[in-house]
């Protein structure tokens, strides 16, 4: 199977990894509801992914302050807040979390030279995209959460990060699948993991498989010409608005612990398809009505108090 | 009346020799050597000597253009993928429009088009020349090559009992395709280990290629498919915009690395 389709056909595409981190003893901002108890952020960053043009901070913030109240301060990119005085060693640890082989479980090994010279390229110019290289997610989680300040590494602070490496997790099934989140601490939101998680149609593959054998080659844009708007696509006009959605999914499993929905046209739904990540994320934008009320009491939690910084 | 002009065979003799050993004198030590002569290394080549550096090309086959001459399947037309039509028009190489970003030209003009474009730059090319090893010098940088005519691999141990021969250089660039011979040769004395070719994913795997391409140890560059096996990339397939491309990466990387500014477009 080529490795794009490997990568593509996992049956889900986010994950929700459990997380501690250091908790202040005082004033902890936490709401509770029906015994549950919230960690209502008080700071919240967005961080920047330069190399997605169509990409709008701006608009996911917004979002994010009219369904939960939360109010972000939008950053640049996370390495350019975090980790880059040491830029020669943080391009190789990023370069260490690299996948070798998609096949196998993650392996620890010494970077090669040349990966690392590859990081520092990606490092000094954070607009470059190359998503034909997997991450582990794990791994690269917990590198950030590493290089986050301590007095920022604490519940009260919320980090979303959009980052451009496609990151991935080994599956039970014995390789490894590429995800469009990572719901922990920080959230990481992959703007290549919305596009190449999530399997597209399956005539797009069969499609550019039998191009394919007829030219030697695959005229990609032929290929996706019949299946044109069925999915997202690099630097596609969607892509704020389904950021929003998983923007709002790492949000709510940081405060309420609350991770995917079973709706198909909630957002917080776990797309495995393309046409399902559209469906639930422009087609419907909308929260199913359980946690439209858990967002709205999140929300009231967020602003009647003023807790919030 | 002959047609041609009198020249013994002594003197057919001495003017392979004096020409051959003219310029293996120059390349015994050089700015550049490019071990192997398929379309990244030409490209890389023909770059570098386009900015005035003294730069060998190494094949250990007696044609020069691996795999150019030949796109898919034995098919002799060739793809490129836009931006890498351009590199077509530097050349001479006409080509035509298959889709919005696929162009096609025949394997055998584009690869002699391309053989000769480098050799009219002004790069010398040692072909039945197999590559044996790297020369290391102080801080395990590479600092040369260790070669071998290509027949002595090909007979009995026993016949051609041959001592190589190496060249010193300043920079090395590994475009010997999928085997990546040079980083090979790294990984037996334990400075390098490749990770091997990933599957098939054309449509990403000609950024990460270009991206990719470049110093992978001090002294040595890697260009085309040897990149993929060097850092397990996904494998290409029969499309050869990312070759020429990454020869023209290669080459801007090497000039940086001589210290050279690069040549005025």
């Amino acid at each position: 199977m080529p490795f794009a389709e490997h990568l593509a056909a996992g049956l889900n595409t986010s994950i929700a990894v459990g997380f501690r981190v250091t908790e202040a003893k005082s004033e902890s901002p936490r709401g509770q509801d029906e015994g549950a108890i919230w960690d209502l952020p008080r700071t919240v960053y967005l961080y920047r992914d330069p190399s997605s043009a169509t990409l709008r901070l701006e608009e996911i913030s917004a979002y994010l302050e009219t369904v939960l109240g939360l109010r972000c301060e939008i950053r640049d990119e996370f390495f350019v807040h975090h980790g880059k005085e040491h830029v020669e060693g943080l391009a190789k640890r990023i370069a260490a979390t690299r996948v070798r082989d998609i096949l196998r479980p993650f392996q620890a090994r010494e970077p090669m030279f040349g990966e690392v010279q590859f990081e520092l390229r990606l490092l000094r110019d954070p607009e470059k995209r190359v998503p034909a290289i997997l991450y582990d997610a794990f791994e690269y989680l917990a590198l950030l959460r590493s290089l986050l300040p301590r007095e920022e590494a604490t519940l009260k602070t919320l980090h979303v990060a959009f980052v451009h490496r496609l990151l991935g997790t080994f599956g039970q099934d014995g390789r490894y699948h590429a995800r469009t989140v990572v719901c922990s601490y920080p959230s990481l939101v992959s703007t290549s993991g919305l596009v190449e998680a999530p399997a597209k149609p399956e005539g797009y593959y069969k499609l550019k498989a039998k191009l394919s054998l007829a030219l030697g080659t695959v005229p990609f844009e032929a290929a996706k010409e019949p299946f044109e708007g069925q999915f997202l696509d690099y630097d596609d006009d969607r892509m704020t608005e389904v950021a929003k959605g998983y923007a709002l999914l790492a949000a709510m499993y940081h405060i309420a612990k609350e991770s995917f929905c079973d709706e198909p046209s909630c957002r917080l739904f776990d797309a495995h398809t393309q046409s399902e990540l559209l469906a639930a994320q422009v087609a419907s934008g909308k929260l199913c009505r359980p946690h439209g009320a858990l967002a709205e009491r999140i929300r009231r939690s967020m602003s009647g108090d003023g807790r919030q910084v | 009346m002959p047609i041609f002009g009198e020249a013994s065979e002594a003197e057919v003799t001495r003017a392979i020799l004096s020409g051959f050993a003219r310029d293996l004198n120059d390349y015994a030590e050089t700015e550049v050597i490019v071990v192997g002569g398929g379309p990244s290394g030409l490209t890389a080549a023909r770059e570098l000597a386009r900015g005035g550096v003294r730069v060998v090309v190494l094949e250990r086959n007696n044609y020069i253009g691996g795999g150019f001459w030949i796109g898919g399947y034995l098919m002799n037309t060739v793809t490129l993928r836009s931006p890498a039509q351009k590199y077509l028009d530097e050349i001479g190489c006409p080509y035509t429009q298959y889709s919005k970003n696929l162009y096609v030209t025949p394997g055998p003009h584009a690869c002699s088009k391309l053989i000769a474009a480098t050799m009219d730059a002004g790069a010398k090319i040692q072909n039945m020349t197999s590559f044996e090893d790297i020369v290391v010098r102080e801080n395990n940088r590479v600092a040369g090559v260790v070669i071998n005519w290509t027949p002595v691999h090909a007979l009995p141990h026993e016949i051609t009992c041959v001592d190589p021969v190496a060249l010193e250089c300043d920079v090395v660039i590994d475009a010997t395709g999928h085997d990546a011979y040079v980083i090979q040769a790294l990984e037996k004395r334990g400075l390098a280990k490749r990770i091997g070719e990933g599957g098939m994913w054309i449509e990403k795997s000609e950024d990460a290629v270009v991206e990719h391409t470049g110093v992978a140890y001090p002294g040595v560059i890697v260009t085309g498919m040897a990149v993929c096996s060097t850092f397990g990339l996904p494998r290409m397939g029969p499309t050869f915009g990312a070759m020429l491309l990454s020869g023209k990466r290669a080459a801007e990387v090497a000039l940086k690395e001589l210290g050279r500014k690069p040549r005025k477009k």
